[in-house]
């Protein structure tokens, strides 16, 4: 899986918009939707907010996790424990992303929240990298794998593919 | 206004039953189906329940949006949400089709030796596309290559030299119902195989065949 389509998947997590215009519920496949009314909050999946944001016709909310102190904390917490710690949506990484590139204007502190954010990833991937080296090296036959995002698993396909690839070289050396 | 669809699932005994499912619900069975399709490295059981519950919602929705009045925004928010599920559908059967491809001297013998009452992994069309593929391969082999070897080398066995699925590879997945007394083989002979329990809401990595039966049961997700 690319980042792609993860960020495909991520667009699917619901966010609250203020929209500027009247629409009656609208039934999707998926889920019903509104009614929208101009001012009044509501929720709707990431991939219709962004597009409404696009076309100005909504103010973006951002989630309650995204806040200075709030990252700090979580940042801080990521750099001292030695395993995972939980974060705070299985997508922080693309909502960030989506939500800073399309609505900075809506999110206060956006480039401080890009910086804890991306400072939290980097601790992760070397985090990811010093297990997967372990996991590899000791021929782990199983790994436990909490808190991890499916962007982190899926960033390089290093992961699952290492071990796959040391097997296949030892019993191919045999 | 959400209806509710009539699915025909398959129970644990192997007969059909009726399941009603939500649109919603039928979507995030797509999806889930989609994941499992990408992560597994090999063909997985088809599903043709929900690939053509799929489509009949979609051809409904196009259906409905042509006799609508011409709302703008509300028309292009519907058509948004079609071109997702269509990309996903779209997806998932590529990736079939990939495996398949890939495959297709092991499915098609497995579709061959297949017990009755077990699930096929092949829809019709699929099969027939497997066994075209299979013809027009050897057909190609034939007349660019074997046909001009020595008389006793121009047979090719494919399904020998076709490589098969590799089903030691590893996976993500994230546990959906606890599973108890799972054996583990590691790879060494100086490790024992040992036994371990899957807590629902955990995440591991972990060899395909160690857990491809909980795959095809829904009891894992692939991530």
């Amino acid at each position: 899986m690319d980042a792609a389509e993860v960020e495909f998947l991520a667009e699917k997590e619901q966010v609250t918009i203020i929209p500027n215009f009247s629409l009656d519920k609208i039934y999707l496949i998926g889920g019903d939707l509104g009614p929208f009314n101009p001012g009044l909050p509501v929720e709707v999946p990431l991939w219709l907010a962004v597009n409404l944001k696009q076309r100005q016709k909504c103010r973006l909310l951002p989630p309650e996790w995204m806040d200075v102190k709030k990252l700090e904390k979580m940042r801080d917490h990521e750099r001292k424990e030695e395993t995972f710690t939980p974060m705070p949506s299985p997508y922080y990484m693309e909502l960030t992303k989506l939500l800073l590139n399309h609505a900075s204007d809506n999110i206060p502190k956006a480039d401080e929240i890009r910086t804890l954010v991306k400072d939290m990833w980097d601790t992760r991937i070397a985090k990811l990298r010093v297990s997967a080296d372990s996991f590899v090296r000791q021929q782990e036959a199983r790994q436990r794998g909490e808190h991890h995002t499916p962007g982190l698993c899926h960033c390089t396909p290093a992961l699952s593919q290492k071990q796959t690839n040391k097997r296949k070289t030892k019993t191919s050396n045999q | 206004m959400t209806e509710e669809l009539d699915f025909l699932g398959q129970d644990s005994d192997g007969g059909s039953e009726e399941v009603v499912l939500t649109p919603a619900e039928l979507i995030e069975r797509l999806e889930q189906a989609w994941m499992n399709e990408k992560f597994a490295p090999e063909l997985l059981e088809s599903k043709p329940e929900i690939v053509e519950c799929v489509m009949e919602q979609l051809e409904h929705m196009e259906e409905n949006l042509r006799r609508a009045k011409r709302e703008d925004l509300k028309v292009s928010i519907h058509q948004m949400e079609m071109e997702r599920i269509r990309y996903v559908l779209s997806s998932y059967l590529r990736c079939r089709l990939m495996k398949i491809e890939k495959f297709f001297p092991h499915v098609l013998e497995k579709e061959k030796t297949r017990p009755e009452g077990e699930p096929s992994s092949l829809s019709p069309e699929e099969l027939a596309f497997a066994r075209e593929f299979m013809v027009n391969t050897e057909t190609y082999l034939k007349n660019v290559a074997l046909k001009h070897m020595p008389p006793n080398l121009q047979k090719v066995d494919l399904f020998r030299a076709v490589p098969k699925p590799d089903l030691d590879s590893y996976v993500f997945l994230r546990v959906r119902e606890r599973q108890e007394n799972i054996l583990v083989e590691p790879d060494t002979d100086e490790q024992r195989d040992y036994v371990i329990d899957l807590e629902k809401g955990s995440q591991h990595l972990i060899r395909y065949k160690t857990i491809a039966p909980l795959v095809a049961s829904g009891a894992v997700q692939l991530i």
